[in-house]
């Protein structure tokens, strides 16, 4: 647990010294970043088995110590920016921690951890191993134990991604034979014109010796011309087929990822690493990795060659080399940041008008058309201010660098001038010479660059495997229990759960659920009710506490042999973009067509599909949109029919639609719900009607149980549930309900 | 929309009346903020009715951060609204700012003194009002918010908040720092 076990300053552990702490191990022992004063500082929280102390970051003064006894309660304040950890004392008020955003996740668990502790509950807290800062160099992190961009193990991941390029093996070999060869090519033109000058035009004479080398010439041009044409294949189809694999790697472990996993992230991070990420890589592996390997051996050969023809001149040439990279870069930088901020405005002037346009209708309303001209005028303006200086400073990064680079052509010309007078040198050797020179400097000024475009696509890379390489649900554990059919018995033993540790919302669950029982889960909103069903569906494992299917505690039995039984129909059902007919099969692929129409029957669906235009084959559009809610949720119906699950799981199915429909619907339900074990949700509770048993939850505990009939004749909090909805259901129909004919 | 224009046609717009019931009703001066006991915070409309617990925030604290204050109860319920805090008495302003400074924790630069940009992200070393503090902003294009001409929010990567009340007050390395960002 070395998570809530911080080491202390030593002004601090002087200070527990004097309250006699020594035979008192702490059990919790974090530090907080703001001060009593809420700036920031640092305050100790400090918990053992029979006080909890609050000690001032620095050793001064007002340190606060609580007898455990005197422990009424415990929780975090959520604040603006931040929270606080607040300590409830009886006889006194609460003793508040604050803490900054960063914090929150670590406090949520002392706060749990008080709690046991007070509770005489014993101490258990997860591993939260939360790193803000890399644990190399100290930089502060992007993401909570994200990647530091300036210590990813570069060779590490460099040599992973190389894997994925080996099922292509010879295909990487041809890559670099081509480059060499191309290399070799490059380097020939120079040295064909200096014979072309020192044998054929200086002394003017030798017409047959031109021919040969002009020919020589053309053919180099045209073998460079084909050995680029192949490069450039064979390295698309390397670093596409790569990124392909690693593309597939992270969809697959996406798909079988805990739902925990994904309420951390935002989806838009991981979208991100799906599409950014993987296009850096993509461009990285296809078109800088073989660029920057033949610029770089092209280099090196140029320098040899240079050294060879004539090494007195060409450590003249290296002097300007050092300029060229430095300011090469310098400008580079600014010139990207320029490109950033044009790219940053585009997508803003793009995302202005789609957003206008998307709301034509509304803009129209309300006459706003010549203001949302304005509003597109400044950000077009905007953007072309950008794109004028972005493209000035390219044209800068070109003039400055060439510049520079002519002064190595001013000592190459003076210097080599120089020898050929002397006649240390001929003129062709001297025009060679100055090629080569171009050929040198000209990918100098991106040098400064190469590191980075390196860790760029490395961190895109690591940020890639990070997620390839997290734990996926215990999808087919070895030791689990096959199961072909579930009878459908469920038992809650003590449940408690919380997506949040310091927060449980379910907080000690008992249940036991009949097979083939219909059980209505009634309660205000926050009351636990989707939760439990989350518990279910096994997206969450409970804290504490055991979920029994059959006998068998569900943590044994296989995953996908317990989804396999459990169906569900929501209050939104998602749809995907295909065909009707394909939405239905969607659990049972191999179904035939007349099994798919059966259960559209079964589901109320058949008549309105067989009216559409396309019958089955409609598309039914990104997200069903170009269904009514009612038809959505038939489909939906169906589709749990056809899949035939044990449990099956109503999750609000009719709260969205008016009363004809939902009458329809409630039919289809009916037929759905015969023999299975199904817990169903519902806010009007009228259609929980037939459900065997109700079970009110209040607060995450399970207030009430019992049929309609029973909880009515209690008087408790159902009865009141119902009374209130009544009431509303009166209003609404004076005011004409919410009922709308619609779509349907 | 024509009825409500002037019929000499000099295009004077006269709003239509809607009737609202006021949310509150609750006359500013009448208002009692204090500690009783010294941790709870109470509140008294005088002549009316008490509170035995309230809370007071904003209601726009980016774009209005010293008008348009909101007190609760203990169930969350707006109580009322005061327009203005300098309505309150000198006690009771001090009360609100003392019970605002400990909701929101957005920090004040003050100045800064290094911002690093490396690998797409920027390192940032200030001093606030609240203290130094180092914190790395992802994406200052998205994460930095211009709110009015002046004044700048900076959202770290977990969420903290940062303010710069008035970029042209502040001193010239800070804001050519900011500005080689921005």
């Amino acid at each position: 647990m070395e998570a809530f076990n911080e080491a202390l300053p030593d002004a601090v552990t002087e200070k527990l010294g004097r309250e006699g702490l020594e035979d008192e191990p702490a059990l919790i022992q974090v530090s907080s970043d703001l001060s009593s004063n809420w700036q920031y500082g640092r305050q100790w929280v400090v918990v053992t088995e029979k006080r909890l102390l609050v000690i001032p970051g620095d050793g001064e003064d007002g340190m606060v110590v609580v007898p455990m006894a005197e422990v009424a309660g415990v929780r975090t304040e959520e604040l603006v920016g931040g929270g606080c950890l607040a300590v409830d004392r009886r006889g006194e008020g609460p003793l508040c921690v604050p803490y900054s955003q960063s914090l929150i996740p670590k406090f949520a668990e002392v706060a749990e951890g008080i709690r046991q502790l007070s509770e005489r509950e014993g101490l258990s807290l997860p591993e939260l191993g939360e790193r803000a800062r890399c644990d190399r160099c100290g930089r502060l992190l992007p993401e909570r134990n994200g990647i530091c961009a300036a210590c990813i193990k570069k060779w590490h991941t460099f040599l992973r991604l190389l894997r994925y390029l080996t099922p292509q093996r010879w295909r990487l070999v041809s890559v670099i034979l081509v480059t060499l060869a191309t290399i070799a090519l490059e380097l020939s033109p120079p040295k064909i014109t200096q014979h072309i000058i020192d044998d054929v035009l200086t002394p003017r004479d030798n017409f047959s010796l031109l021919v040969w080398l002009v020919l020589g010439l053309l053919a180099v041009r045209l073998l460079l011309w084909a050995a680029s044409v192949s490069t450039e294949w064979l390295a698309q189809r390397l670093g596409h087929e790569g990124v392909q694999e690693i593309r597939s790697d992270l969809y697959r472990k996406l798909q079988f990822l805990p739902l925990r996993f994904y309420d951390r992230r935002t989806i838009g991070s991981l979208i991100s690493r799906m599409s950014n990420d993987s296009d850096r890589l993509e461009s990285f592996l296809a078109s800088d990795l073989p660029f920057l390997l033949s610029k770089l051996l092209l280099f090196i050969g140029i320098l040899g060659l240079l050294l060879v023809t004539n090494w007195e001149l060409t450590l003249f040439v290296l002097l300007p080399i050092a300029p060229i990279v430095l300011v090469g870069s310098r400008i580079w930088k600014r010139m990207m940041r320029h490109w950033t901020r044009w790219g940053a405005r585009w997508s803003r002037l793009s995302s202005h008008l789609s957003e206008s346009i998307n709301g034509i209708r509304v803009v129209k309303a309300f006459a706003q058309e010549s203001r949302e001209s304005e509003r597109f005028d400044v950000r077009n303006e905007d953007l072309r201010a950008e794109s004028v200086a972005a493209e000035r400073s390219w044209f800068v990064f070109f003039t400055v660098t060439n510049f520079l680079m002519s002064w190595g052509v001013f000592l190459v010309w003076y210097i080599g001038g120089r020898q050929i007078l002397g006649g240390e040198m001929t003129l062709g050797a001297l025009v060679a010479f100055i090629s080569y020179l171009w050929m040198l400097y000209h990918p100098l000024r991106w040098f400064g660059e190469i590191y980075n475009i390196l860790l760029r696509a490395f961190a895109g890379a690591e940020r890639i495997f990070e997620v390839v390489d997290s734990r996926s649900e215990p999808c087919a554990a070895s030791d689990s229990v096959r199961l072909q059919r579930v009878e459908g018995r469920i038992i809650f033993q003590n449940v408690v759960f919380g997506y949040d540790r310091g927060k449980p919302v379910l907080k000690g669950i008992h249940l036991d659920v009949k097979a083939g029982e219909m059980i209505g889960l009634v309660g205000k909103s926050g009351a636990g009710k989707s939760t439990l069903i989350n518990l279910i569906c096994r997206f969450y494992e409970p804290d504490r506490g055991r979920i029994e299917v059959d006998g068998l505690e569900m943590r044994e039995i296989g995953l996908q042999d317990l989804r396999s039984q459990i169906g569900m129909v929501q209050q939104e059902p998602f749809l995907f973009d295909a065909t009707i007919a394909e939405n239905i099969a969607y659990g049972k692929p191999d179904a035939t067509f007349s099994e798919v129409v059966r259960a559209a029957i079964a589901a109320e669906a058949h008549e309105f599909i067989v009216q559409k235009p396309d019958g089955y084959d409609m598309k039914v559009g990104e997200n069903g949109g170009n269904l009514s809610g009612g038809e959505k949720q038939r489909i939906s119906i169906a589709r749990a029919i056809l899949y035939d699950p044990r449990i099956l799981i109503l999750d609000e199915a009719t709260s969205s639609l008016d009363t004809q429909t939902e009458q329809k619907i409630q039919k289809a339900i009916s037929r759905l719900v015969e023999g299975r074990t199904t817990f169903a949700i519902a806010h009007r509770l009228s259609t929980l009607r037939s459900a065997d048993r109700l079970v009110v939850l209040d607060e995450g505990k399970v207030a009430e149980v019992g049929t309609h009939a029973e909880l009515m004749a209690r008087q408790g909090i159902f009865h009141q549930l119902v009374k209130r909805q009544q009431e509303t259901t009166a209003v609404m129909a004076i005011g004409g309900g919410k009922d709308d004919p619609g779509k349907d | 929309m024509h009825k409500n224009m002037d019929p000499e046609g000099k295009g004077e717009w006269k709003p239509t009346p809607i009737e609202v019931p006021h949310p509150d009703g609750v006359d500013s001066e009448k208002i009692r903020l204090f500690r009783e006991p010294a941790w709870r915070l109470r509140m008294t409309i005088e002549g009316d009715r008490s509170y035995l617990y309230v809370k007071v925030v904003l209601a726009a604290p980016l774009s209005e951060p010293d008008r348009y204050m909101c007190l609760l109860d203990a169930k969350d319920e707006v109580i009322c609204m005061v327009d203005d805090i300098h309505a309150l008495t000198e006690e009771n302003q001090a009360i609100v700012r003392e019970e605002l400074a400990r909701r929101y924790l957005t920090s004040r630069i003050e100045q800064v003194h290094s911002i690093r940009q490396e690998y797409g992200v920027s390192y940032w070393d200030v001093s606030t009002d609240r203290g130094r503090r180092e914190f790395v902003a992802k994406n200052v294009a998205e994460d930095a918010r211009w709110l009015g001409d002046r004044r700048l929010m900076i959202l770290d990567v977990d969420g903290n908040r940062f303010e710069v009340a008035d970029f042209c007050a502040m001193d010239k390395k800070s804001v050519g720092l900011i500005e080689m960002v921005m």
